[in-house]
């Protein structure tokens, strides 16, 4: 079936335009350069109806008050709770499912204390001690990850592939990617990015929606906890350094 | 989609682009001008790595129908050639 929207239409209208012109330039005019340009019409027309049908359901209007509706419960008891601690990103392997972000309640923990995989629950216990315990979130990251057709690899081309793929491919909400990794920092710029950071406390633990996904995506690439050391928006560009904790 | 947005608005100019030369250039041959056609949307295609899945599957569907009919061009040729 053909999904209504902007692309199906054009599609539409190019291949009747495309067949009418082909055919009478090609029967009646006898025109070889006019029957060419109708037959260009109709492969643009093909690759349209195609790229149509790959348009989601979901207006992005829709998909944004989703997204603000998730994030708005999480920053309600990351407030409520006053936690200034900043989250950690585990991968798939420490969470015992999707990878997840950590927020500890009291404060940040050592990566010796992540070393088994954690329960799929909301309060969880990391460590030994009774103050080890902290929060096990989804996060924006934590469902983009599932999107990438395969896991990521650990080298800074793998993730700027990766991260390309996702932003510019699947979500159309950067121009791309590019990762550099040095002694355990990995500090990724996002071009020309489109969603905004707001200045919220839950911001400031968990990180924004870009920066949430990238520490997913690198804590899975590099099978190690995450974190978000710095986050900067300015000028068409959006800087992050993460840190992987060894 | 902003890449969509892109790419259809490369496979369109270069096409454009393609008629406006060939047309310079005096061709008078449907086969040259479908052969530019299929070869530079096969290209642009392959270019565009970063698809989503679903779209990239869609194209390939259309890269095979366009190099189906190249294909048929090049036996035509052929039979013409040997015969």
């Amino acid at each position: 079936m053909l999904k209504r929207n902007l692309y199906t239409w054009a599609g539409l209208g190019l291949l009747i335009a495309g067949s009418l012109v082909s055919l009478s330039a090609y029967f009646i005019f006898l025109l070889t350069w006019l029957t060419a340009l109708g037959i260009s019409m109709l492969i643009l027309s093909v690759i349209l109806l195609v790229l149509g049908r790959t348009i989601p359901k979901l207006s992005p209007e829709v998909s944004g008050l989703l997204l603000e509706t998730g994030i708005d419960n999480i920053a309600t008891i990351i407030e409520e709770l006053g936690i200034r601690a900043k989250a950690i990103y585990l991968p798939s392997s420490l969470t015992s499912g999707r990878p997840r972000a950590l927020i500890p309640l009291h404060s940040n923990p050592s990566s010796s204390l992540l070393t088994k995989a954690l329960p799929q629950r909301l309060i969880v216990q990391y460590g030994a001690s009774p103050d080890d315990i902290g929060l096990l979130v989804t996060t924006t990251g934590t469902t983009a990850i599932g999107m990438l057709e395969s896991r990521p690899g650990s080298t800074p081309e793998e993730l700027e592939s990766s991260l390309t793929s996702l932003f510019t491919g699947m979500l159309g909400v950067a121009d791309g990617a590019k990762v550099v990794y040095h002694e355990n920092r990995i500090r990724v710029e996002i071009r020309n990015p489109r969603i905004e950071n707001k200045a919220t406390w839950s911001h400031q633990c968990l990180g924004g929606p870009l920066a949430s996904m990238v520490a997913s995506v690198a804590a899975e690439a590099w099978d190690r906890p995450v974190t978000i050391k710095q986050e900067e928006q300015h000028g068409g560009k959006c800087s992050i350094e993460l840190e992987v904790l060894v | 989609m902003k890449i969509y947005n892109s790419y259809i608005l490369i496979v369109a100019v270069l096409l454009l682009l393609t008629t406006v030369i060939l047309v310079a250039t005096g061709q008078n041959s449907l086969d040259i001008y479908y052969t530019a056609y299929v070869i530079e949307a096969l290209i642009v295609t392959e270019l565009y790595v970063y698809f989503n899945a679903k779209a990239r599957r869609g194209l390939n569907l259309v890269s095979t129908i366009l190099f189906g009919g190249f294909l048929v061009i090049v036996s035509l040729q052929v039979i013409k050639i040997l015969a």
